[in-house]
């Protein structure tokens, strides 16, 4: 194909977030055909909510066979959700458990007191970190062993996840400020908890330990085994001190057939195992199944250490080596204690990426590091002692913290991660770098004066907009946008199908919220619309009312005068009196309306002074025609068929119903509408001609009898 | 992640999506219009729910009427007439499409129409192959069968010329997607023809003191003002200081930066922010996504592009979607 050149991708992995970083060529990704075939005769697209594109693929008349189809559509989601590593129905849990703590963080900010602003913010970040981390997962660290079996030293538990692991690391740097000081030590955790992710694409101790274990079963002398000694420095390098510990314990020296001959071998196995077991940790405390000695402050710790170092140094030169027989045993232990004395060729011998590397080198060779300057320095040695042959996506990230570079950081996010994690981590990161809360919230006036951090939560929302059971939450993240967000919210609420019911429940209680009243009418007045169009006339006038649209009420209320306006005798009537009655309620929105209410009125009083004979419900009837006539709502093409329809009350035998003025009042209205008749736009009420004749009669009778009663 | 969701009939030559994209108008080349339903807002399996015919010719152009009005679609056809179908149920016959309106056609084809104004008073902007521009109103709100012409124009900023012999291949409007009732409604035309003056997009904006429509703006460059244009989309603005129009023409796809603010004249401000190229030749359609950030376009070179600017101003291609064998 020409012009498609450069490399291509996979969909799942396509982003639409701007960033400064953008420079590379665009990626190619393949739309899978499903039923049809090239050539294609024509590409139609259509964005459909939020991140959902359509696109219309037609087919050409004469290149398949009478059985194939015209053509198809297929519907791309962008961007949704990093490269499928959670499914979809896991997400969408993801995405309601984080909007409440979210929204919880936004009114805290909105109500903060300034002056509290540095002291305790951090501890609403974090607790909003943990709530968001407790989302991703329940991770235990993969590496702890189990006491009940002594062969099994890693437990089997639920494969952590990448994302999780960002966050933890986000978490870590920005907004735990408790541990800022034992960095090297949570690092450390972390990697126990997330070495298994890089397994997949490089070899790492956590795989070699799998291994190990599934080998052990097997194995009757492990000390004979060299993968045993290889696997107990490489998990002491990285610090698994438990590992190592149990491990060690299994030496063949420790039955109990072995006493007499392996004494000192043994000692000195349980020698190592114990210095293992006094390791001083800068930490304020450990896990209770962890090993290590806990120093809280960097002087005891320093103190701990040096005497510590002493210990191994000591034993390293012990005599007892020379009394130990077994071969391997000597040899894998020395290694041991090279490791812990900070052999830098040795450690870089015993572990196999980088971030392992470094993290040993943080044990044994620089225990003080403090400061990210430092970090980043000692993180950019390693990598140059182990080179990245795979760059997995948490090294990006890492890498991007240690270098304080906020816009790597917010890009390895957002393209490694997804729009969730950047929307989200955010806060983070703003709670934890003052450069980085610069960034985030300075207005760039090239895409329009928004921020950063309403950009990304613009996209996120756009996502969740895109899939009919998210949508509903997108409002949370669009109303904490200070500039776009209510845009986007009233184009998403216009995309709504508010024909289903639920739909339009819900929108209308979303501009409730958000003060969008508007909206909700629009949206209101294209579900009456629709319900009159599809002939549920009563809920579309329901909609029509809420929607306060009276040009619409008052274009029905004169459909409804063509239907009732012709005869009391006509049976359609009888149709239309719930309406009329539904119409009443509200009857102010449309002046129109109102009159029908009256009419139906009148119509009961004519239809009783039909059946029976009462003066008193004549007279009754008289004077809703006489209210009706004077109301100037009452359209003029009714004049007449009231009148008409009320001979026998102009007539009234007894005595006249209607006195002089009110009798003039109807003669004027007949000349009014004499007048009338000569106009364009006049509606002809369709009654007989003779009607008019009769009415004038009527009245005229009735007045010669009125001015004689008075 | 892609998912086919819907299979189109044999003869298909123009798609359509509705307002909220749960329906899809399909125009053929027999000129039958098919109508695809899906069930529930959540579901994306659609099914055809209605088959009739427009016109004995094939249907070029499908275009939905704002939700506002209804479900109803107007249909161009080959050989030019416009025609507005509308779904109703009535008692006697049940849901069914009838038509409400066929526009009255002389001498020249209708090219491209696009609806705008749903909020006030629903307008209809039609562009022909003489290269005139009608604009007509709805007169009743409830019923479609009522059309006024409310202005008759040519596409020149010069309003005294006029082009007798015009011959247009094509053409393409696109409104201002604003819902606020307080800004004046416009929208943005350009032609391919043979009169060069007739070609270049303007921006049409109504004046409500002469009662008139008067061009705010030209989006060519004094160079390209003769260059053919094959389509312009107009972005939605949720809270831009200025619009975004894309133009397409031979040329490539450029986007407009347009002031909001009238000069002494009237004239707003174009400003030029990118030329991209990357079909190779003729675009055929571009739409902007509901936040107005991303272009999607597509065009004889059988794939779709994503354009976007970077934090930068800096616009670039994003993506290239590929339909693969």
């Amino acid at each position: 194909m020409p012009g498609v050149t450069s490399d291509t991708g996979e969909l799942n992995s396509l982003s639409v977030v701007p960033h400064t970083l953008d420079t590379q060529n665009p990626r190619v990704y393949p739309l899978r055909l499903h039923r049809v075939t090239r050539p294609l005769v024509g590409l139609s697209i259509s964005w459909a909510r939020g991140n959902t594109l359509r696109v219309s693929l037609l087919q050409t008349d004469d290149a398949a066979s009478e059985q194939s189809p015209g053509g198809e559509v297929v519907e791309v989601k962008l961007g949704s959700a990093d490269a499928g590593e959670i499914p979809e129905a896991q997400w969408r849990r993801i995405a309601y458990g984080s909007v409440a703590p979210f929204a919880l963080l936004q009114s805290r900010k909105n109500s903060m007191d300034a002056l509290h602003y540095e002291k305790d913010w951090w501890e609403h970040v974090m607790e909003y970190s943990k709530e968001i981390n407790s989302l991703l997962g329940n991770t235990k660290s993969s590496v702890t062993p189990t006491i009940e079996d002594p062969k099994t030293v890693l437990k089997k538990v639920e494969e952590p996840t990448s994302l999780k692991a960002a966050w933890e690391l986000m978490e870590m740097f920005y907004a735990d400020k408790q541990s800022q000081t034992w960095i090297p030590e949570r690092l450390l955790d972390w990697l126990a908890d997330f070495d298994c992710l890089f397994s997949g694409t490089q070899p790492t101790v956590h795989a070699k330990l799998v291994a190990f274990q599934n080998e052990l079963v097997t194995i009757q002398a492990v000390e004979n085994h060299p993968e045993y000694w290889e696997i107990m420095s490489s998990a002491l390098a990285v610090g698994w001190l438990d590992v190592v510990v149990k491990l060690l314990r299994l030496h063949g020296s420790y039955l109990f057939d072995q006493l007499g001959s392996r004494e000192i071998e043994n000692g000195l196995v349980e020698a190592v195992a114990l210095l293992i077991s006094e390791m001083p940790r800068l930490r304020p405390d450990m896990p209770p199944e962890k090993i290590g000695e806990c120093y809280s402050t960097k002087p005891e710790f320093m103190k701990a250490w040096e005497k510590w170092r002493a210990k191994i140094t000591k034993l390293d030169c012990s005599a007892f080596w020379l009394q130990c027989d077994h071969q391997q045993t000597r040899v894998g232990l020395k290694n041991m204690l090279q490791v812990m004395l900070g052999n830098a060729s040795v450690l870089s011998n015993v572990t196999y990426h980088w971030i392992e590397l470094y993290i040993s080198h943080f044990l044994y060779v620089r225990p003080f590091t403090v400061g990210l300057e430092s970090m980043y320095n000692l993180a950019q040695k390693c990598m140059h002692l182990k080179p990245i042959s795979y760059r997995h996506k948490l090294m990006g990230l890492i890498i991007g913290i240690l270098e304080e570079n906020t816009e790597v950081v917010l890009a390895e996010c957002s393209r490694s991660f997804g729009p969730w994690m950047v929307t989200h981590a955010i806060e983070l990161m703003a709670a934890g770098s003052t450069q980085a809360e610069t960034l985030l919230h300075e207005e760039q006036s090239k895409i329009g004066g928004i921020c950063i951090e309403e950009l990304h939560r613009l996209t996120y929302a756009q996502i969740l907009s895109s899939h009919a059971l998210t949508w509903n939450i997108a409002p949370i993240y669009l109303t904490s946008c200070m500039k776009q967000g209510l845009g986007l919210l009233e184009n998403l609420l216009y995309k709504q199908p508010v024909q289903h019911h639920q739909v339009l429940l819900k929108s209308i209680e979303i501009c409730r919220l958000n003060g969008l009243d508007y909206v909700s009418y629009n949206m209101m007045k294209i579900a009456g619309v629709h319900y009159w169009k599809h002939g549920k006339k009563g809920s579309a006038v329901f909609w029509l009312q809420q929607a306060r649209d009276e040009v619409r009420l008052n274009r029905i209320a004169k459909h409804l005068f063509d239907f009732v306006g012709k005869s009391v005798s006509d049976e359609s009537f009888k149709q239309w009196e719930g309406m009329i009655e539904l119409l009443g309620t509200e009857s102010k929105t449309a002046g129109g309306l109102e009159f029908l209410k009256k009419y139906r009125d009148f119509r009961r009083s004519l239809q009783q002074v039909q059946g029976g004979v009462t003066t008193d419900a004549a007279r009754k009837a008289a004077e809703a025609l006489i209210s009706l006539m004077r109301n100037p709502s009452t359209p003029q093409q009714f004049w007449l068929p009231l009148l008409y329809d009320s001979l026998k009350l102009l007539n009234w035998q007894e005595r006249p119903l209607l006195n002089v003025s009110q009798t003039n009042l109807l003669l004027n209205k007949l000349q009014e509408l004499s007048l009338a008749r000569l106009l364009p736009g006049f509606v002809d009420a369709g009654l007989p001609s003779e009607a008019l004749q009769s009415v004038r009669l009527a009245l005229a009778t009735n007045l010669g009898r009125a001015i004689l009663d008075e | 992640m892609d998912k086919s969701i819907l299979t189109l009939d044999k003869g298909t030559r123009c798609t359509a999506w509705n307002y909220s994209g749960q329906r899809l108008a399909a125009g053929l080349l027999d000129g039958s219009l098919l109508i695809y339903d899906s069930t529930d807002p959540a579901s994306s399996t659609f099914i055809s729910t209605s088959r009739f015919k427009v016109q004995e010719s094939s249907i070029l152009k499908v275009v939905w009427v704002p939700p506002e009005y209804g479900d109803a679609v107007a249909c161009i056809s080959a050989d030019g007439t416009l025609s507005l179908w509308e779904e109703v149920n009535e008692d006697t016959e049940g849901h069914h499409w009838k038509l409400c309106k066929c526009f009255d056609r002389n001498t020249s084809q209708v090219l491209d129409i696009q609806f705008g104004d749903a909020q006030t008073c629903l307008k209809l902007v039609a562009a022909y192959s003489d290269g005139q521009i009608k604009v007509y109103e709805l007169l009743d709100t409830l019923e479609l069968e009522k059309w006024q012409l409310q202005a008759e124009f040519q596409n020149v900023i010069d309003l005294v010329s006029n082009f007798g012999n015009a011959s247009c291949l094509s053409a393409s409007v696109s409104w201002n997607p604003q819902r606020s009732e307080l800004q004046q409604s416009s929208f943005v035309l350009g032609f391919s023809s043979n009169v060069p003056a007739l070609n270049s997009p303007k921006v049409w904006e109504f004046d409500l003191d002469h009662q008139r429509w008067l061009p705010v703006a030209e989006l060519s460059l004094p160079e390209d003002k003769t260059d053919q244009v094959s389509a312009v989309a107009w972005a939605p603005n949720i809270g831009r200081p200025y619009e975004l129009i894309a133009v397409a023409t031979q040329k490539g796809i450029s986007i407009w930066r347009l002031g909001s603010n009238p000069d002494a004249d009237g004239r707003l401000s174009a400003q030029k922010l990118a030329t991209l190229s990357g079909h190779d030749s003729e675009v055929w359609e571009m739409d902007w996504d509901m936040s107005g950030t991303t272009l999607a376009t597509t065009g004889s070179d059988g794939v779709v592009r994503l354009w976007q600017s970077n934090l930068n101003g800096v616009w670039h291609e994003q993506a290239v979607l590929a339909p693969a064998s």
